[in-house]
């Protein structure tokens, strides 16, 4: 059989790696089976779904006591709430009778979470408050306390951002963010008053896996030709996309972040034409705001780039054009459920809010002028993996992202354009789904930089 | 811009705007010609369907009347931004759409709500049949259009196509016009 490519030969991943990494070669190789294969879509949902701090929702989304949304995640329905007292709680939406979905509603406010089955109901703090025909049950306090809701393990809030696990052994959230943490708290310091998410939540499918979805996120190599269209429509209203001073951080933990200049505008932060002229005096008075908040240095930090920011395993937060928070969950191995919320300054004047929503949903979401190339090109690897599945010559069954590897063995800063991010991405995804890996030649020997503050503290 | 609300206006499919009648039929007749515009991707005719200062909004699936100025949606395009999403749809390089999705629209229910000095607002369901790449795709949900009556012809003030699926099913992305 023909080698067609100057590489160690590696097999299927029955008797290879999931994924080969070669420093001599710089080569960086994902095993395609890593998308398709069923038998991966359940370990990563067992090993990361259910061990991992997981992107449950923003609390603004539950304002007042009784507030309640349902959401599955990691395919468990739940119900995501705001108690009589103002606490935030989350519990398994299922009757402790029989194990019915307590809460049909995807949203409402309510006192009483009541099952239509026998009738049992739970007050929103989880306690069972009503047991029909309880003569028939023990006589005993400790029953009807055994009977109370099922409460999520872990749940920890940072910033605004509820996160859950289905673990209780998982470390304290803000060891799992890291670095992470840092930039989600720079997007809810935007707003002079705090920050909110809107309702008109763009809910959507893709038939892709949820890697795609965080690749795609990751990867600035494919900005221009995937978005070719939306580069000329940002020509054509004044505002000149390039690609410089992109770079690509490795978070730790496979949180990933990209820091952008140049890519284009963000509403009261970045000004381009296409905003118009109002616009341009208000994100001049915004700037001068934010300095006067938050000093010069965290100022110029939230300001003078757009960042895209991804925490392992389902959080991406968009800050560019204005702020998307997106979160993935997987269905099956060719199918991720997405959900987009707009996050936006609490008291901004209504002109600026109906800019900020054309602005952001004209590019992202499934009906802008940007996201559905990407959605196009996730399902279409989607469709395109299956070619080489059990390919005569199994060392065409890769997925190459080695672009950047030399950039990369020197130790230098890694650019938006390359595939360090994803390569960091995949690393830590084996890592956590316990898939092997091959690694020959020397990894660089320094830790990459962890964001731009400490790229430039190591300069 | 508020929701459209049912009203009293019409009498046996006719209303009143200040110029003069408009019939059901006619505003039958626009949206059955728009349909057929968008079917065979004739956009820039479709275009033209639109004042100046029209609007094209498709709301989330989740709406419950807010307009675009205080929440997310999936479309929300001033005229400017329509005329970018054609051009940008009639490129080579608009890969969501290249190739063209196979689209089969029927429109009916068509009532008309209420007239204005100059508008008539009306509603209408839709179903679309989208096919690519394979996959079939079906798109349910009402139109709340608001209409600029001229004197030869109707023009979209606000075009609004309002999904009633609880989500955009798998491959279903808004890559046409809904
Ligand atoms: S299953 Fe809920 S009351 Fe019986
Ligand atoms: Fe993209």
């Amino acid at each position: 059989m023909a080698q067609q490519t100057p590489v160690r030969p590696l097999g299927a991943p029955g008797d290879g790696a999931m994924i080969d990494e070669d420093w001599e070669a710089l080569r960086f190789r994902v095993h395609r089976s890593a998308y398709r294969e069923p038998g991966v879509f359940a370990e990563e949902i067992a090993r990361i779904w259910g061990h991992t701090w997981l992107y449950l929702g923003h609390e603004t989304e539950i304002p007042k006591a009784g507030d309640f949304k349902t959401r599955t995640l990691g395919g468990r329905p739940l119900i995501f709430c705001r108690d009589a007292d103002g606490e935030v709680r989350v519990f398994f939406n299922s009757c402790t009778h029989r194990g019915t979905v307590l809460c049909r509603h995807s949203e409402g406010n309510t006192k009483f979470f009541q099952c239509f089955y026998h009738a049992w109901a739970f007050s929103n703090s989880g306690e069972l408050a009503a047991l029909p025909g309880d003569d028939a049950y023990p006589d005993d306090p400790a029953f009807r306390a055994s009977m109370a809701l099922r409460q999520v393990p872990r749940l920890q809030i940072h910033e605004g951002f509820v996160f859950i696990a289905f673990d209780p052994d998982v470390p304290d959230l803000l060891t799992h963010l890291g670095p992470a943490a840092h930039y989600m708290s720079l997007t809810a310091k935007i707003g002079e008053r705090g920050m909110t998410t809107l309702p008109g939540v763009q809910l959507y499918s893709v038939k892709g896996n949820w890697k795609l979805a965080v690749e795609n996120a990751m990867d600035g190599y494919h900005f221009a030709p995937t978005h070719n269209t939306f580069v000329g429509y940002l020509r054509e209203t004044g505002f000149a996309v390039t690609d410089d001073d992109q770079y690509a951080y490795d978070l730790g933990g496979g949180h990933g972040l990209l820091v952008l200049t140049g890519h284009n505008g963000r509403i009261g932060m970045v000004w381009e034409p296409r905003f118009g002229e109002e616009e341009k005096e208000r994100t001049a008075v915004k700037r001068r705001e934010l300095e006067a908040r938050l000093g010069p240095e965290l100022a110029a930090e939230v300001a003078d780039a757009s960042r895209i920011l991804f925490v392992f395993p389902n959080l991406l937060l968009f800050d560019l054009e204005a702020l998307t928070i997106r979160q993935l969950e997987p269905v099956a191995a060719d199918r991720t459920d997405v959900r987009a919320w707009q996050f936006v300054e609490v008291g901004e004047p209504e002109s600026v809010r109906a800019l900020r929503i054309k602005t952001m949903v004209s590019f992202v979401g499934p009906g802008g002028l940007a996201t559905p190339d990407d959605i196009e090109a996730y399902e279409a690897v989607q469709r395109g993996i299956v070619a080489t599945a059990d390919a005569a010559d199994p060392a065409h069954d890769w997925s190459d992202m080695s672009r950047g590897m030399a950039n990369e063995k020197q130790g230098n800063q890694g650019r938006s354009i390359d595939e360090g991010a994803m390569r960091s991405f995949w690393r830590q995804w084996a890592h956590v789904v316990g898939a092997s890996t091959s690694v020959a030649g020397a990894p660089p020997a320094g830790a990459p930089a962890s964001g731009p503050a400490a790229a430039e503290a190591g300069e | 811009m508020s929701a459209v609300t049912a009203g009293n206006g019409s009498r046996g499919g006719v209303v009143k705007v200040e110029s003069r009648e408009v019939t059901r039929a006619e505003v039958e007749e626009f949206l059955y010609r728009e349909a057929q515009l968008l079917d065979e991707w004739r956009l820039d005719e479709w275009f033209t369907l639109f004042e100046p200062d029209g609007r094209l909004e498709v709301p989330t699936t989740d709406w419950a009347g807010w307009d675009a100025t205080t929440a997310g949606y999936f479309v929300a395009d001033d005229y400017e931004l329509i005329r970018a999403r054609v051009k940008r749809l009639k490129s080579r390089k608009a890969h969501a759409e290249n190739p063209h999705s196979r689209t089969h629209r029927m429109v009916s229910n068509v009532i008309l709500l209420e007239a204005g000095a100059e508008t008539v607002w009306i509603t209408a369901n839709f179903v679309i049949h989208r096919y690519r790449d394979g996959g079939a795709y079906t798109y349910v949900g009402r139109y709340e259009h608001v209409l600029k009556v001229e004197p030869d012809g109707l023009r979209f003030r606000v075009r609004r196509a309002v999904p009633v699926m609880e989500s955009m099913d798998p491959g279903a992305r808004l890559s046409f016009i809904l």
